[in-house]
Order: C-alpha cells, then structure tokens, then sequence
C-alpha cells in the first residue's frame, strides 16, 4: 500500500465498497421491518404488560446513541454466551434499533385511524389481531407509506456507522483509500455523491408521497410575499 | 461464565463523568450555533429571493442525505487540505452544527409555514410593516409551535455526538473505549455508558418538555 | 374479548425469538481448547487487521496478504487444516478471542504483561520497533520535545500505551486517539496533529504530507515482538504454537517471511 493517485481503481474499490452499505441496509430494513410491526403491534395492544415493555424497548434503544449499542453488541455481549463478528453485531444491532424507531413511527400511523374502526370492527366480532391486520392496518399503509420510506434514508446513513467496528462498508473504504492517496476532498466528495445517490431518491419520494397525502396543508407563508408561488415540501421532523 | 466486575470501572468514574460533561458541552454548543444558522437558512428559503432559497435547499438536502460520520470527516480530514485547520473539538463542533442547522432549519421552515396565511394577510391589509408582521404574526406561534422539536434536536445531539469519537475528541463513547482498552471489562463498560446516555436523554427530555408547560403557558 | 389474538402475537413474538437464537446458534464458534479439538473442529479461525501492512493488507484481488496471513496459512497447513479469518481492528483483538469469535490473533500482537492477563502469547515470531514520526523541519530527539505538542495514536495499540504512560511523567503532550491506522496516519497527513505512534513500517503511508513536508522516523518508542495470541488456560495449544514457531525460525521459514514481506532478515527472536 504505497502512496498513490485517486484513479480509476480507487474509485472501483469504493464503489464496490457501497455493497456492504446496501446489505446492511437491507438487513436493517427488513429485519427492522419486521420486528418493528411486532413492536408496533405490541404498542398498541390491549395488554397494558406489552405495550410498557415494549415502551422500555423503545426508550432504550432511542435513548443511547447507535454507536454504543453497537460497541455493546460487538464487544460485550460475551457473557450472553453470546460472540458475534462484526457483520453479525452490526446486523442485530441495526435490526434491533431500527425495529425501535419503525415500531414507534407506525405507532403513530395506526393511531392516526379514527377509534370508530376499531369499534367498528370489533362490532363484526373480530379479534384484536384480525382487527389490526384486516381493519386497521389496510388504512394506516397509507399514511405509514412516507414515514417509512423517509426512515430508510436515516437507516442507510446510520450503516456508517458500522466503519468503526471494521467493517469495510464504504465509509471506512473512504478512510483507506485516503490513507493511500491523500486526496481528502477527492475521496469523501465522492463519498458524499454516493451517500446522496442512494439517499436523496428516498427523500425526495418520502417526501412526495408525504405531500400528496397531505391535502389539508395551507399554501406556504412565502407565497404571500413572494409571488408566483412556489411549491416547498412539508416539513417532517425526522430522527437522525 | 462471566463475573460482573464494575471496581475497575468505577475507580475511573471521574474520567467518564468528565466524557460525559465533553458530551453536554458538545451537544449545547451545537444546539446553540446550529440553531442561529437554522433561522438564518429558515429565514432564507421562506422570505429570501429564489436563489437564496434555492442555496438554502441544496445545502438542506446535502447534509440530510449524507452521514454525520462522513460530514466529521470532511471537517477534521478535509478542511486542513483547504487551509482550514480545526482541533478536534473545534471540528467536532462546527460538523454537529452544521448538521443540527440542515434539521432544525426544516422544523423551523415548516413552524413559520404553519402560521395560517390569512393571519399574514390581515396583517398586510392593517398596513403593518413586514418585520413586524414576521416578529409578531409568524414568529411568536411560530416558536410555541416548534419548541418540542427544537427539545428533541438537543437530546439528538447528545446521541449524535457519540460520534465524534472516531476524530480523537475525548467524549463519553471515545473516554468508554480508552477505559475499555485498559479494564477489558467490556460489557460493563458499554452498559456504563448507555446509561449515562440513557439518564441524560431523559432528564433533558424532562427538562425541555416541563419548561414548554411553563413558557407557553399564555397559549394554553 | 382480545385473549386469542393476544397469544397470536405472542407467538409470533416467540417465533421471531426462536428464529433469532437458532441463526446465533447456527454460527460456528471458534472455541476450540486443544490441539485435538481443533483438529477436530477441522477449520482454524484467526483473527487478523487488513489494515497493517505489510503484515496484513488487501490485495489487488480484496484477498488478506502479508507476513501475518502467511504465517496464519504456514500455521493452518501445519495442523493439516483449512483456516479462515475474521477481521478485527486493533482495539477487537483481545475481544476476538475473550469471546470466542477467532481461535488466534495473528496480527502484530505485542507481547505485554497486561495483555497477558487477558490472553495467552507463544514465543515471538516476529519482531520491530514502534517508532515516533513526525515531520523533517520539527526537531524532535525525545519524550520531552514533545511537550506542548499533539501525537496521534492508535487506541489501544502499543504506541497508546508507551505514550499514554510518558505523559503521566512528561506533562504537555497531547494525545488524540483513533480507531484505526488509517485514522492515525490520516491525521498525520491532514496536519490535525504535530507527530504520531507508528510500527517503523509506518513511513510507507506517509511520503508526501499537505505542506509537501517529508516524514521521518524520530525515534523508537518501544522495541517489541509479536506473539500468537490464543486463549488463556490452554497449555496444551501454547505448546504446540511454541513448538511451531521454533520449528519454522530454525528451518528460515520465518526468515522468508521477513525477506519477502519487511525486506530484510529476521531479527533475533527471544524465547520465553
């Protein structure tokens, strides 16, 4: 490893890098996905047991930072009987923290239905779960839709943090390849291009879904000042 | 099987706890300078010229979409090479700003936007000035509306900061890994820390959301 | 009304659990505990650091390569087995082994008493100096001119120790950790601090700086050798290590080794 210029070959050997990101992405997401509706369900369950537990489950792993739950995962959890490697760790980690953040976000969402289709489909005579899955669940989709696509955005950023466990995901190929080449404004741009290739499309359609449904929204403040109108995107405050 | 031992931990709880206040510092400088340059930016894309806004939603959308880890080390690894040359915390400040800006501005943005139009309208048509429909129409519910949201971007910054570790400034996570390297009480160590994240989230969680009761109260 | 499709969930909730602990239990665990155990076990895990060469580094093919891999390699078809890696970084190499995720570390591990507490070191089959770099134009001959200065290390590593211990006694020097080489000599590079902890391979990385200022080795903070790391309590695999690497550094296998990958013969290794 001798000192070298930014070329071609570095830029293969980030961009091959983004395979890991996106793996770990996907993992994050549907294993994350899954688990979430669990905890989403559980959230909203009739059990007052669940919905504390899964209240503890969600303050934890929205309390401490994503970085130390990864440390935890891959270093300390030994005494579980438990020794993960780093894709390993990482891949529980994120599951387990995105689960938290998703479960919380469709919480929300299947709130948002009015308690009348609940009463409603109680009155059928369904349980809770048939309530859920065949009343509920089918309306709160819609708004679930842009939220969710919108998290996936904090999902794949949040794989950079995994660089610091050495998992080679493109974030710590960024820092190799600038050990070798010192081309630090060459190297993390590309990086950042990279981040925004896979990112900004989700944004850009969370937030187009996310405004399509919300019909109610007043036209913007600058309008009134600032003629013709433009169009700006609804604001949603998003974890990070 | 494994035996908890917290003595060596504990024996060096004066370093963490000093990680821990590094950690508040962090958070409470950038929350301060991070949200300046947010109503700054707000202001820009609502009011300012179309280029403005437009320089406003680029940079929005740049540092939303790219990981705060990427952004910390453009500043510490990058900047130098452009002549501009921070230590550690200095870097560790300006990226957690600059990142909190890009969030809070969108929370800000979408306050100012939540104050009805005809309110705006009915300011106009009384003949008041525009500072003066902005700083009493717009801004005064605009800043009840958004205050929960600003509370959370604190407490995200406390969990953000985590990770200024990996450029070398001496926070809770990087004073965790120093004490893990010297005890190899792994487990202890994190679940150290994580509570002190923990205790720490909440109690400004608590903090922000009592003071909310109390300084809106006019609006109940 | 809800009692059957609250078991519903929690049966799924305890699908989804058993799932989990059937993928942990899937994983091979790399914790064998003797010779015959492992031979047994038929695959040795080893841990190692790709970002050190030239002990361990990717090749043009993404495949480990340098003087720990091949001695990893020499050490798996010693046994008559197939070895496999797991990557750590340098602060991971004692948790590879404390739980159990590699059957060695093979990667410049530094033979200390207080790693010895932890794990368990074979005689030294390598061995180098771990040097202070700085820049040419700063005049720097010792611990004390770097007084007021900032030295960059590698957490963890044995330039953290001999430097974090130095500035107990020499009061100033200010030491900002990373987690990786790569960090470290990065820092060096970008100017973000005045001098680093490096192995004397470190110069390699550092030809050219931001202010076209030339590096060099200043001096050495620590001669020291590397040892095979296994888990303690484990005389039986220590002996064979120990036999193995007496073996191959009479042969001048090990020899070899420094020729092709440090371009220079084998220092003289002690035994312990």
């Amino acid at each position: 490893m001798s000192l070298r210029d930014f070329g071609w070959n570095e830029l293969q050997f980030l961009l091959l890098s983004v395979r890991w990101t996106v793996l770990l992405s996907l993992i994050a997401f549907l294993g994350g996905g899954t688990l979430g509706l669990l905890v989403a369900a559980l959230r909203v369950s009739p059990s007052r047991l669940a919905r504390w537990a899964m209240g503890v489950y969600i303050t934890l792993f929205q309390g401490t930072p994503l970085l130390v739950q990864l440390l935890l995962f891959y270093y300390g959890t030994s005494f579980l009987g438990f020794r993960p490697d780093a894709l390993l760790a990482a891949a529980l980690t994120f599951t387990l923290n995105s689960a938290a953040f998703f479960g919380e976000i469709w919480r929300g969402c299947i709130e948002a239905v009015p308690r009348g289709q609940w009463d409603g489909a109680r009155a059928l005579g369904l349980r809770y779960v048939p309530a859920l899955r065949l009343v509920v669940l089918p309306q709160a989709l819609r708004i679930m839709l842009a939220p969710t696509v919108g998290y996936m955005v904090q999902i794949v950023k949040g794989t950079s943090v995994a660089s610091l466990i050495g998992i080679t995901e493109l974030t710590r190929t960024a820092v190799m390849v600038n050990t070798v080449t010192f081309e630090p404004v060459r190297v993390f741009g590309t990086v950042c291009l990279v981040y925004l290739a896979i990112c900004w499309p989700l944004s850009f359609a969370s937030e187009r879904i996310g405004r399509r449904l919300d019909t109610k929204r007043a036209a913007s403040l600058g309008d009134v000042f600032r003629r013709p109108a433009s169009r700006p995107a609804a604001g949603r405050v998003q974890p990070r | 099987m494994y035996e908890f031992q917290f003595g060596p931990i504990l024996a060096r709880m004066p370093t963490v706890l000093q990680g821990a206040a590094l950690t508040l510092e962090f958070a409470a400088a950038s929350t301060c300078i991070g949200l300046l340059l947010a109503v700054l930016l707000a202001i820009g894309r609502v009011f300012g010229p179309r280029p403005v806004a437009w320089l406003v939603t680029g940079y929005v959308e740049l540092i939303r979409n790219t990981p705060l880890l990427v952004q910390l080390y453009i500043v510490f690894f990058a900047l130098p090479k452009a002549g501009l040359r921070l230590d550690s915390n200095q870097a560790a400040i300006v990226a957690l700003s600059a990142n909190l800006a890009a969030y809070a501005a969108e929370i800000i943005r979408a306050g100012l936007e939540s104050v009805p139009r005809g309110q705006v309208e009915a300011g106009l048509s009384l003949g008041l000035r525009r500072g003066r429909i902005i700083r009493h129409v717009v801004l005064a519910p605009a800043i009840r509306a958004i205050y929960p949201a600003l509370g959370s971007q604190f407490v995200l910054q406390i969990l953000g900061s985590s990770l200024v570790s990996a450029i070398a400034a001496e926070e809770l996570t990087a004073v965790s890994n120093n004490v893990m390297m010297e005890t190899f009480r792994n487990f202890e160590v994190f679940i150290l820390a994580g509570g002190l994240y923990l205790a720490m989230v909440l109690l400004f969680r608590g903090f922000f959301s009592a003071t909310g009761r109390v300084l809106f109260r006019w609006a109940a | 009304m809800f009692n059957e499709g609250r078991r519903t969930v929690a049966r799924g909730a305890l699908g989804l659990l058993a799932a989990g602990a059937a993928l942990m239990a899937g994983r091979q665990e790399a914790r064998a505990q003797t010779v015959d155990e492992l031979i047994k076990k038929g695959k040795l895990t080893v841990a190692i650091d790709t970002t050190t060469p030239p002990y361990a580094s990717l090749d043009n093919g993404m495949q480990p390569q340098g003087y720990d891999i091949d001695l990893a390699r020499l050490i798996g078809k010693s046994l008559g087995m197939a070895v496999e890696f797991v990557t750590v970084n340098s602060p991971g190499r004692i948790p590879a082994l404390l739980t159990n995720r590699a059957d060695m570390v093979v990667s410049i591990f530094s033979i200390t008493p207080e790693r010895a507490q932890q794990v368990a070191f074979s005689i030294p089959y390598a061995g180098q100096s771990s040097v202070l770099i700085a820049p040419k134009s700063r005049s720097i001959q010792e611990f004390k001119d770097l007084s007021g200065l900032k030295v960059a290390v590698t957490r963890g590593a044995m330039e953290d120790i001999v430097l974090t211990n130095q500035a107990r006694t020499t009061p100033g020097i200010g030491i900002l950790r990373f987690d990786d080489y790569p960090s470290t000599a990065q820092a060096m590079l970008s100017g973000q601090v005045d001098a680093m902890g490096g192995g004397d391979y470190g110069d390699i990385y550092l030809k050219k700086s931001a202010s076209g200022d030339e590096f060099e080795q200043k001096f050495a903070l620590h001669a020291f050798h590397f040892g095979v790391g296994i888990r303690r309590g484990n005389p039986d695999l220590l002996h064979w290590l120990n036999t193995f690497i007496y073996f191959n550094k009479n042969n001048g296998a090990l020899n070899e080794l420094s020729m092709k990958w440090r371009k220079m013969p084998l220092i003289d290794l002690p035994t312990f």
